[in-house]
């Protein structure tokens, strides 16, 4: 069965789960929960939280990882207006309530993977595909990321948020449709960066601390 | 080559005046010329305007010259006391390359062999951005220019002054072969009009002195920009006349505009008023004083620096730089000042999408915008990099630097002790998002710390290790290694970092940084540049220049195998027409075969080592080069590296 047709259904199983507040998108219907991710993908580009957050809300040098979000939809509808440190505010003017609910709910589906993720791509067929599809050029062939793309190896988000993403991305990321590549392709490259530990901490690297 | 007949002792303005009665003979009676018809009755007394041709062979031909006009022409270039001439020879400046040699002695300036006339160019550009002086570029007639034209540009969009001597055969009667012709030009600047300050074309001795002043005033007045003059071959190889009445007028050099009082205390007002003012530089500093000037201003209102990196503006550890989180800044900030910021519209818009894409502003509604630049005084029509208009709150035309005294003394006039108690918060506040960026920064390089290809950010810290402790100066762009040097470095003094390309002209890094180590030499800095394979692959001959020249210099190569910005274009295009990036390598990539930069240097004179693929290698390999450096030579480094 192919990854697209199934991610309404699981959507649906995180948004129930997860018990959002105001707006619930659990008691919409299959197609208004896709509309309202749908909506807050738009929501969460074009007010900009893509530029610091990343666009899966994976975290970025700039500001943290949002996905999933850490807290409750009441609580970040209140810090965002009302921001502390470098983030700056957005005011109701720029996103209504009913946006930043969708906006969590977008946030909610593009979760990162967890630990236990079952897989069943080929780490040896994803690394040639890397280079071949030619992710290396942006993101380094380890995936470590540069000024041209976000760290990818290890993937921060979950395969089916990749999945969605790299048919339809943000920023300078191009799209892969599913003519130029399958599911099964990605899976095998997700499988490949996930095959890379997290980076060591730079307090342990003594060239980094110079 | 060798010209078959050369006239000697001929008054320039006897010759010229001759030329155009001759000239004017003929226009008015061309039938004179046709010795076939009848002659027209002269009145009696008029001298011929035409002579018969002699019919028997010349008297004995004298063969040598005295008193070339070019060496008067060397007696100009001196006052303006260029250290170096950068050239390719050219017979339409021969004259004037003989002169400079003997004549000037070869001294001040010396003459700085180049294999191309881009390298002569881009080695001027990079060694005025280090000296804040321009050297003397001479430019072969018409093919010269043609391959000095790229360089000239990247120098004009880079506000920085080279200044340029034009060889050209002026006179038609006086081209001797079809070489002469072909590299002969009416209007020989005019291919480089739209992209130099200003031009001349002069047809006297005294003319070209008084240009040639001129023309170093012009060109080193903000916003500088590179200049040129043609020096005719008639103008530098007859005899300067007997009795000739020449000079060189005195060089008083421009003081940079400054900005009007009242704006700049309205400016003031507006940075001591605001919550979160945020200044962003790009081409501020073109001396030590105004680095230090920015330090100043930025802690007298304890505001946040966002570089853009047009030259070495702000210290990258000072706990006021927030280059690394510059977007939350601006998109936070309720006062932009803007100086020297080349492209103002893009700092304070986003744009969104691909196929169609859309622009919001990256600002807080309302955020009052300032902008201090030169560039407002001096603009050119036919090129677009003065880049999209940004409607400004306040716009003073003005150079940023010469106006940042005043800037910073009408804000302390300001500053009550409440505001000084505020700003003061801010500062720790800023502070400590510093710390979080920076460290952010270093969490960031450890990503594929052990890959190889070696990963830029593992490359960048390998030669942080090795110079750090040196008087070192960084000459290339880094834009190309994701800005790894910035991120991870410790840039505090004006010669640390000279900026980018300025029109983005790929063959500009190498020269550049020849140039740039060139103005560091009598320094005894230790100048580094990170090159592009790509752009290496232009003009390669400028390693020989520097090995002949002995030209201490630390080339490590980011050796990508690719012209990269080009690959993922193609890459974009392939995606969003929907075919696949099977193709996309074509035309993009340096791959088969590989290059060898490290014979490709040895061939040309230099110390190099390489390819290195493991970074474990990298440590080892940059110290024996950077033995070679201190020895006073050029040494290079080919590694093998991760895209970007």
């Amino acid at each position: 069965m192919r990854y697209s047709s199934l991610i309404a259904i699981v959507f649906a199983l995180m948004l129930s789960a997860r018990g959002i507040e105001a707006q619930a998108p659990a008691a919409k219907s299959g197609d208004a929960f896709a509309a309202t991710i749908a909506n807050g993908k738009r929501v969460f580009e074009a007010t900009g939280c893509v530029a610091c957050h990343g666009a899966q809300g994976q975290g970025t040098t700039l500001a943290p990882q949002i996905a999933p979000p850490p807290m409750q939809l009441a609580a970040v509808v209140a810090y965002v207006r009302q921001p502390t440190g470098k983030m700056p505010p957005v005011p109701a003017a720029t996103a209504s309530d009913q946006q930043l609910a969708d906006v969590y709910a977008f946030l909610q589906s593009a979760a990162p993977a967890s630990t236990g993720e079952s897989l069943k791509g080929n780490a040896e067929n994803g690394k040639r595909l890397f280079v071949a599809y030619g992710c290396y050029e942006c993101h380094g062939r380890q995936g470590a990321g540069a000024s041209t793309g976000a760290r990818i190896g290890p993937p921060a988000i979950s395969l089916m948020a990749v999945l969605r993403y790299v048919r339809t991305p943000t920023g300078q990321m191009p799209p892969y449709t599913a003519k130029v590549v399958s599911d099964q392709d990605l899976t095998d490259i997700y499988t490949y960066l996930k095959s890379f530990p997290p980076p060591q901490p730079a307090a342990n690297i003594p060239l980094l601390n110079q | 080559m060798v010209r078959k007949s050369k006239r000697d002792s001929v008054n320039r303005r006897d010759f010229l005046r001759a030329a155009a009665a001759g000239t004017a003979a003929l226009v008015v009676s061309p039938a004179a010329a046709n010795a076939s018809s009848p002659q027209p009755a002269r009145s009696a007394g008029a001298p011929p305007l035409l002579k018969a041709p002699p019919d028997s062979p010349a008297a004995a031909e004298v063969m040598t010259v005295d008193r070339p006009g070019s060496d008067f022409m060397v007696d100009v270039l001196k006052t303006l006391d260029f250290e170096y001439l950068c050239a390719n020879p050219g017979n339409t400046f021969r004259s004037l390359h003989e002169s400079l040699i003997n004549y000037g002695g070869n001294k001040a300036p010396e003459f700085i062999t180049c294999c191309h006339e881009e390298s002569s160019v881009a080695m001027g550009h990079g060694y005025a951005k280090i000296e804040g002086k321009p050297l003397l570029v001479c430019v072969h007639g018409t093919v010269g220019l043609q391959h000095a034209s790229m360089a000239i540009y990247d120098a004009f969009c880079d506000r920085v002054p080279v200044y340029i001597i034009l060889g050209n055969f002026g006179d038609a009667a006086e081209r001797f072969g079809q070489v002469d012709w072909t590299h002969s030009a009416q209007d020989p600047a005019a291919m480089i009009r739209d992209f130099v300050k200003w031009d001349d074309r002069p047809v006297s001795l005294q003319g070209f002195s008084e240009s040639a002043v001129r023309a170093y005033k012009i060109a080193t007045t903000p916003p500088m920009m590179p200049v040129a003059l043609v020096a005719d071959h008639e103008l530098q190889e007859y005899a300067v006349s007997d009795g000739a009445n020449l000079s060189v007028p005195k060089l008083t050099m421009t003081s940079p505009p400054v900005g009007d009082s009242g704006a700049v205390a309205e400016v003031a007002r507006l940075l001591v008023a605001a919550e979160n003012p945020v200044l962003v530089t790009d081409r501020v500093a073109r001396t030590p004083a105004g680095l230090a000037s920015l330090i100043e201003l930025a802690e007298a209102l304890q505001a946040p620096v966002v570089d853009r990196n047009g030259r070495m503006n702000f210290p990258t550890r000072h706990p006021l730089n927030h280059t690394e989180r510059g977007g939350a800044a601006i998109a936070n900030a309720d006062v932009i000042a803007g100086l020297e910021l080349t492209d103002f519209w893009s700092t304070v818009n986003s744009v969104h999408g691909q196929v169609n894409p859309t622009t919001r502003p990256a600002t807080k509604p309302g955020a009052k915008l300032v902008s201090i630049t030169a560039n407002d005084l001096f603009m050119k029509s036919n090129y677009q990099d003065f880049q999209r208009y940004a409607p400004v709150d306040i716009s003073i035309g003005a150079d940023a630097e010469a106006t940042l005294p005043s800037l910073i003394e009408a804000v302390k006039r300001q500053i009550t002790d409440d505001r000084k108690r505020m700003f003061a918060d801010r500062g720790a506040k800023l502070a400590t998002a510093h710390q979080q960026v920076m460290q952010a920064q270093r969490e960031a390089a450890t990503s594929g710390w052990d890959a190889s290809p070696i990963s830029t950010a593992r490359m960048s810290a390998e030669i942080w290790a090795q110079i750090k402790d040196e008087d070192w100066s960084l000459v290339s762009n880094c834009q190309f290694v994701s800005r790894w040097p910035l991120r991870l470095w410790d840039f505090n003094k004006h010669y640390h970092y000279i900026g980018t390309e300025g029109g983005y002209g790929v063959g500009y890094g190498a020269p550049a940084s020849v140039g740039a180590a060139l103005a560091n030499r009598k320094h005894g800095r230790l100048t580094v540049s990170i090159q592009n394979d790509g752009d290496l692959m232009f003009a390669p001959g400028v390693l020989w220049t520097a090995a002949h020249h002995r030209i201490p210099l630390l080339i490590v190569m980011h050796n990508n195998r690719a012209y990269h910005q080009e690959l993922m274009q193609v890459q974009i295009m392939a995606n969003r027409h929907n075919r696949g990036i099977t193709n996309t390598s074509i035309g993009s990539v340096l791959v088969d075969p590989p290059i060898d930069y490290s014979k490709l240097a040895q061939g040309l004179g230099l110390h190099a080592e390489g390819p290195i693929s493991d970074p474990k290698d990298l440590a080892p390999a940059i110290r024996r080069a950077i033995e070679v450096v201190k020895r006073g030579d050029p040494a290079l480094i080919d590694v093998l590296t991760q895209p970007r």
